[in-house]
């Protein structure tokens, strides 16, 4: 793609050479009107102390989803035997650590801002300028943690799929053994022939490394006894392979419960998120069209849908999360969904967004009327979790 | 590589919003983070309106936006982009604000290019208060035209037809009004970074400001590292593409006929403005939409006929209902289904992808309300004002280039607004070569019955009949198709008739796309031999025969008004090429049919035709 550089031209040096002639030819004039630079001295230097720290948390905002983007490309790998487990751990650690950090900045950020607003003596359009950066660094942390938790998710179901595969290969062994407890054995032995012939295998590299970040004790205990007084010569196979499906269990729950602690971020962050609708409007519109139609019927629809949600089955406790928040929230999230603003993709931060009442799946009256309602909700917590977590959203009969 | 104005015109305005530091390719967002006001005129705000929204705004860092008459308020250590057009008061209120120290940094950026007196203007205005040093940059833009698609511009220039067709207009005020133009079609061709081959009728506003176009792009490529410099060598050592510039006069009917396609009627009918649109929603309230490539059913089914719309909506929303269906039962939301254990696990992926549909969903669903809304709007339009017959009777007006009496009588008595019986009386004035004294009468005392100000009627006839007891060349107000069709097969009337009647019922061809698409090919061709022919790469003794085409791109301008009509129909000649061409129009400014009537009523009224005082139309 060609770059349009050409299409302007910079007159900084026409103009600053003018100003210097014009300058000379008043030079006798006198020129100090500084005076009321003095006056808003103080004030800029606050300004300057909120600006310096916005500055700040953008570019640690900037540099965490620099480090996201490398951990999906870790995580996208999907090779049994190539697993950057270590990598995949640490840098999680890492990032968790970074956006609990930015998160603690963002909200001294905005009591720095609100005790600033509240002292008066800055103008109104200072105050609408550092909420606006107070609300953009919120969205952006906001979306950053929201990719994260997807980049988590995504690593959870690739765990998963590594681990089917893996009972996949164990239950067909089992077949040839009816000893269970040597039900291993088979899939031991060719995983360390395969990984001998071509190079060490990575994945005993990466267990017994992540062993000093979880320990294993436990397994050790339990499964070495039993293997030893038949397989002498695989003894060291196997405690490396158990190992390594522990190292597995536990990193799908370690991750399983950063998830969860990232719910606390969320709702943080939620509650401070104030200003949503203007996102998709133009700026020549009149930003009171936007929240215009808003009717009271909608309200009973949500206490309806609230209603008939049927939640049987909530294994991880994040989907409560969505409970205990303040329905009013949900309300003004809705209100804002009808407005006509487009849920505008990765923009959108509001928490929980309802981008959606459906009645039963469809939102046309005529259409089948009777089979209850449910709540489209995006963002953070949509359903897209691994294994059943939500049940039968269940036609009701009314 | 094909010519895409928006995407042009938007980069640069990223640009610009990123402080005019280079823009981060892969992540569009600069590399460093500053936090800044935009602050526009009126101008700049219908520049800014159509291409980008607040979202967009946030995401380059802008926390505030205002208009620069607006009060505003100090806000310190954050730097002002100001995006204005280079006049005296935005200067004005530019050296008031640095000299009130409102921000801290100035970052000043004018439309088109600022003339070095006002720029002196700025700086004494900025070291009297001795705030000179706020003022950091200062840039020359070249945006200063309105993109509404792909390849939809417009210069935003109000009354361009009027102020070029009006009797009383000196040279001075005609030179002011072509440099404006000329200055317009710069920024496009800076923007898109080419410099065309210029091509135009003889005489005229046409001629007028091609010549001067090509003048100033001559001047400006004697500079070495000129605006076309770097992309232009590109594209100049493959293929430059053909500006063909035209003149109202050429085809006025376009600017008054009634049309039946959805863009046409959305815009004449319900007043699309910069992409925006109010109509009454179900509910009583206006309810605002917008109209533009991000909403796929406008973008495929503008050019559609009316009922072909109503019915695409229908397909699209059974096909909706059809998927919601499809998913519905997919999650076994059907009465009394139980779900055992052994079920569960396919359910929930069942219910997984479901809910994962359901924002693609959503968003079908609120496409088809919208245009549901829309259409429903217009239809009732419509009926109201039977704009279906009033389409269908001046097409056939065109084509056959006559009309009954009676069918006239009971069109001008019937349904519609005043408005529509004026454009239908001059569509038949245009239409109809010889038309007797006396119907002509009768068609005025019709519309005086109907209590409709004649005077853009008058003027329309005065025209004419200059045109005709001048025996002009110019098919300026007549029947345009027959015309040009019986000089290019020099047939007898009636057979060109038949002919062109086959033609418009499947192509719809105006005498416009039919010279486009002549120009275009650049095969010899007895219509467009007389076009005037500027390059302003070639010296100027070199007759540049070589450079006749054939054309990939073209960039299409009418100077006194265009609109959707022309619009479609020149996309439509593009898409039927082979290979598929790319045709960029552009006009002064998008007219409806009755703001162009009501531009030829006033010039009626200021030859004296007409009675009544002459009021400026906005």
């Amino acid at each position: 793609m060609r770059s349009t550089q050409s299409s302007y031209r910079d007159r900084t040096q026409e103009f600053q050479g003018i100003a210097e002639t014009l300058k000379k030819s008043v030079a006798n004039a006198p020129s100090s009107s500084s005076s009321h630079l003095d006056g808003s001295r103080s004030a800029v230097s606050i300004q300057s102390e909120f600006n310096k720290r916005a500055a700040k948390i953008g570019y640690g905002i900037h540099q965490t989803s620099q480090k996201l983007s490398k951990l999906a490309k870790l995580a996208k790998r999907t090779s049994v035997f190539d697993d950057p487990t270590v990598e995949i751990q640490e840098l999680t650690a890492v990032i968790k650590q970074d956006i609990t950090a930015l998160n603690s900045a963002v909200v001294d950020l905005q009591l720095l801002c609100n005790s600033q607003n509240d002292s008066g003596n800055i103008s109104t359009d200072t105050t609408s300028h550092s909420t606006t950066v107070v609300d953009n660094l919120k969205n952006r942390l906001m979306s950053t943690t929201k990719e994260f938790k997807e980049v988590l998710t995504m690593r959870t179901e690739i765990i998963k799929v590594h681990e089917n595969r893996r009972h996949l290969f164990s239950s067909t062994a089992s077949k040839e053994s009816t000893n269970p407890f040597v039900r291993q054995r088979p899939l031991a032995s060719k995983s360390a022939a395969s990984g001998s012939a071509a190079a060490p295998p990575p994945w005993a590299n990466g267990s017994s490394s992540s062993s000093s970040i979880f320990p294993r004790k436990q397994m050790d205990g339990e499964s070495q006894p039993l293997l030893q007084q038949q397989h002498q010569q695989q003894q060291q196979m196997v405690p490396l392979q158990d190992s390594y499906m522990q190292s597995r269990a536990e990193a799908l729950q370690n991750v399983e419960s950063t998830i969860h602690e990232l719910s606390n971020i969320f709702t943080q962050l939620a509650t401070m998120v104030s200003q949503q609708g203007e996102i998709a409007i133009r700026i020549d519109e009149n930003m009171d069209d936007t929240l215009a139609n808003v009717e009271g019927a909608q309200n009973q629809l949500v206490r309806k849908a609230f209603k008939r949600w049927g939640l049987s089955r909530i294994r991880i406790s994040l989907l409560l999360n969505l409970f205990s928040l303040v329905k009013r929230v949900l309300l003004k999230l809705l209100q804002l969904m009808n407005s006509n603003t487009k849920p505008a993709g990765k923009q959108r931060s509001a928490h929980l967004q309802v981008i959606g009442i459906l009645s039963a799946l469809a939102s046309t009256d005529d259409f089948c009327p009777n089979h209850g309602f449910l709540i489209q909700l995006s963002n953070c917590f949509d359903f897209d979790f691994p294994l059943p977590r939500v049940r039968g959203i269940r036609p009701l009969s009314g | 590589m094909s010519l895409n104005l928006r995407q042009k015109q938007s980069e640069c305005i990223i640009r610009m919003l990123n402080l005019n530091q280079p823009v981060n390719a892969t992540t569009g967002m600069a590399n460093e983070e500053v936090y800044k006001i935009l602050i526009y005129d009126r101008f700049c705000q219908d520049i800014l309106s159509p291409l980008i929204h607040v979202k967009d705004l946030r995401k380059h860092g802008v926390t505030l936006y205002f208009l620069i008459d607006k009060e505003r308020k100090p806000v310190g250590d954050v730097p002002a982009v100001y995006f204005v057009q280079p006049t005296t008061p935005n200067i004005q209120r530019i050296a008031a604000d640095a000299s009130k120290s409102l921000y801290d940094v100035f970052h000043v950026n004018f439309s088109s290019s600022i003339p070095r007196p006002l720029l002196e203007d700025l700086a004494s205005g900025a070291l009297k208060s001795d705030s000179i040093h706020r003022i950091s940059k200062v840039h020359d833009q070249y945006l200063e035209f309105v993109t509404l698609e792909d390849n939809l511009f417009s210069l935003a220039d109000k009354n361009c037809f009027v102020q070029l067709n009006d009797p009383s207009a000196g040279d001075r005020e005609i030179e002011a009004i072509v440099d404006k133009i000329v200055s317009g079609l710069f920024c496009v061709l800076a923007t898109l970074a080419v410099v065309p081959i210029i091509r135009c009728p003889q005489g005229g506003p046409a001629e007028m400001v091609a010549s001067a176009l090509d003048q100033k792009l001559r001047d400006h490529l004697l500079a070495k590292n000129n605006l076309f410099t770097e992309g232009g060598n590109f594209t100049s050592s493959f293929q430059r593409p053909i500006l063909c510039i035209f003149d109202r006069n050429f085809e006025l009917a376009v600017g008054i006929q009634h049309d039946f396609r959805y863009k046409p009627l959305v815009h004449d009918v319900l007043g699309l403005r910069l992409n925006r649109l109010s109509v009454q929603g179900e509910k009583g309230g206006m309810k605002s939409y917008e109209l533009d490539n991000s909403d796929p059913f406008w973008a495929a089914n503008g050019s559609l006929e009316f009922p072909e719309v109503a019915v695409e909506i229908e397909t699209q929303l059974n096909k909706y209902k059809k998927d919601v269906d499809e998913v519905n039962r997919r999650t076994g939301g059907t009465k009394g289904a139980e779900l055992d254990g052994s079920d569960l696990v396919g359910n929930t992926k069942h219910l997984m992808s479901a809910v994962n549909s359901l924002p693609e969903l959503t968003e079908r669903k609120q496409v088809i309300d919208k245009h549901t809304n829309i259409a429903t709007v217009l239809l009732s339009e419509i009926k109201e004002r039977s704009l279906d017959s009033y389409a269908k009777k001046e097409y056939d007006m065109m084509v056959r280039g006559s009309i009954d009496r009676s069918e006239l009588m009971s069109v001008l008595k019937g349904k519609g607004t005043s408005n529509d019986k004026l454009r239908f009386a001059i569509m038949y004035l245009i239409s109809s070569e010889n038309i007797p004294q006396s119907e002509v009468d009768i068609v005025e005392a019709a519309l005086r019955e109907a209590e409709v100000d004649t005077s853009s009627f008058q003027y329309v006839k005065k025209i004419k009949s200059l045109n005709v007891s001048l025996a002009s060349v110019s098919s300026a107000s007549r029947g345009n198709i027959v015309d040009w069709a019986e000089k290019l097969y020099g047939q007898s009337i009636s057979a060109v008739t038949a002919g062109v009647k086959n033609l418009l019922s499947s192509d719809r061809q105006l005498a416009l796309t039919r010279t486009v698409e002549a120009l275009m090919e650049g095969k010899p061709n007895p219509e467009i031999d007389s076009y005037i022919l500027f390059d302003p790469r070639a010296p100027k003794s070199s007759s540049g025969s070589h450079l006749r085409g054939p054309f990939k791109e073209s960039i299409v301008f009418m100077i006194g008004g265009g609109n959707y009509v022309e619009h479609g129909s020149l996309q439509e000649l593009a898409h039927r090429q082979q290979p598929v061409k790319h045709i960029i129009y552009g006009t002064t400014e998008i007219l409806t049919g009755g703001e162009f009537i009501e531009q030829l009523a006033f010039l009626g009224k200021k030859m004296g035709l007409g009675g009544s005082t002459a009021a400026a139309p906005n």
